[in-house]
């Protein structure tokens, strides 16, 4: 008998800013979508563990897609892609989500990133709240400098471990072996995106001075960051949370910047959490 | 003193050619590095995946690839079992610690991986300060 997982996979085709996308999306579950972003140079298989939990999708449809140009999505069909180079910005990135969003007719749906996908989660809130039931900003602050570097591709290094390597002590050291392995080799199929995506991460990314106008209250911003993450630490997120009209802050123990995939017990536990604020405060 | 570092360099040398992590993909790891640990340095030179020398005295004109340079505070931190947060990694440690990275870094990035896994077997051998 063949051991077939829950978890499907689909593509579908949409536009966005004059963007042709065939986007790759996995999916398991039933009821309150809740929609999952990667981080930066990687792809959905880091929501391995929530996607066949069956304690969550029993009540969740989980919809982890691959942002184009990672994974299984590849860059837009109907431009020379490869004659600019690729820096992703707030807008696109904010406009990109909102249009999966509409073509799987996904209602209420909660958004949830990690790292740059968190950095989003805070852009959706302040941008769309009322497309969104509630965002969990994984590992995310209003503004996070210093990782758009040019170590990323750099012609005289192994790009693939460089950047495998290098985000390896995003991890903490108590997530188990194999998932942190894991986690490392998807880094080293991603590098060609990493860079651009870091871009906006580091640079295009920056709501210090917009977090009093988004309105947790309207949409709740649950944030979550581990102990272990250096490049948004925990006091960052905090600090983010604080300003932000009913954010809730939770900070995660002995799990670094991956957490859904270093460790997902262990992010489970938070995660439910979350989920049960969310219920709380919109139903 | 002179001993201790001795036999702490003995200790690594052996943890490091026989770690099978390393063993798998470091057959093209040759450099040479400085660990600055403020009350002492060590100067590791790698060939081929194999610690060759390790310089437990090094003279001001020994030369190396790249350094990486911290407090005996920050290595003592480095060298637990299970490291705090922020000393869990030397990006970690350079973003949010004092630990500098110094030299010509394209040659740590060229050997990340192998350099970053051997860096973490301080957690089982400790650090000589």
């Amino acid at each position: 008998m063949a051991r077939h997982s829950p978890v499907t996979g689909r593509y579908v085709t949409i536009d966005v800013d004059g963007m042709e996308y065939k986007v790759f999306y996995l999916q398991n579950g039933k009821g309150q979508p809740l929609i999952c972003q990667h981080t930066a140079g990687c792809h959905n298989h880091q929501w391995r563990g929530l996607l066949e939990d069956e304690e969550i999708t029993k009540n969740y449809s989980v919809i982890a897609y691959d942002l184009p140009r990672h994974g299984k999505s590849d860059p837009p069909l109907n431009t020379k892609w490869w004659e600019s180079e690729y820096k992703l910005t707030a807008d696109h990135y904010v406009n990109f989500i909102v249009k999966l969003c509409d073509a799987l007719e996904l209602r209420d749906p909660i958004f949830m990133g990690s790292s740059f996908g968190g950095n989003v989660a805070l852009q959706l809130a302040l941008r769309h709240p009322e497309r969104f039931k509630a965002v969990i900003p994984v590992e995310a602050g209003d503004y996070a400098p210093g990782f758009y570097l040019d170590w990323w591709r750099h012609p005289m290094a192994n790009a693939a471990q460089v950047c495998a390597s290098g985000v390896w002590d995003l991890m903490a050291p108590q997530s188990p072996d194999k998932d942190r392995w894991l986690t490392w080799f998807y880094y080293t199929q991603g590098s060609e995106a990493f860079k651009g995506d870091l871009y906006f991460y580091s640079v295009d990314h920056d709501l210090r001075e917009e977090l009093g106008r988004i309105d947790g209250r309207k949409c709740p911003v649950i944030m979550m960051t581990g102990t272990y993450d250096y490049l948004t630490t925990p006091e960052m997120t905090e600090n983010t949370a604080r300003q932000i009209k009913g954010g809730v802050y939770i900070e995660m123990e002995d799990i670094g910047h991956f957490p859904m995939s270093e460790n997902y017990p262990v992010f489970k536990i938070y995660l439910k959490e979350a989920l049960r604020i969310i219920r709380e405060r919109k139903g | 003193m002179t001993t201790d570092i001795k036999s702490w360099a003995i200790k690594f040398k052996n943890l490091s050619d026989s770690d099978k992590t390393m063993a798998a993909m470091a057959k093209y790891y040759t450099c040479t590095y400085m660990w600055d640990m403020g009350e002492k340095k060590l100067i590791i030179e790698m060939h081929d995946g194999k610690v060759k020398h390790i310089n437990t005295d090094p003279a001001p004109l020994d030369a190396y690839d790249f350094a990486l340079r911290a407090s005996a505070q920050t290595w003592r931190e480095f060298g637990r079992p299970m490291p705090r947060p922020m000393f869990h990694g030397i990006w970690a440690a350079s973003f949010r610690e004092d630990l500098k990275l110094e030299g010509n870094i394209l040659v740590l990035m060229q050997h990340l991986r192998n350099f970053t896994v051997q860096f973490e077997l301080l957690r089982k051998c400790g650090v000589p300060v």
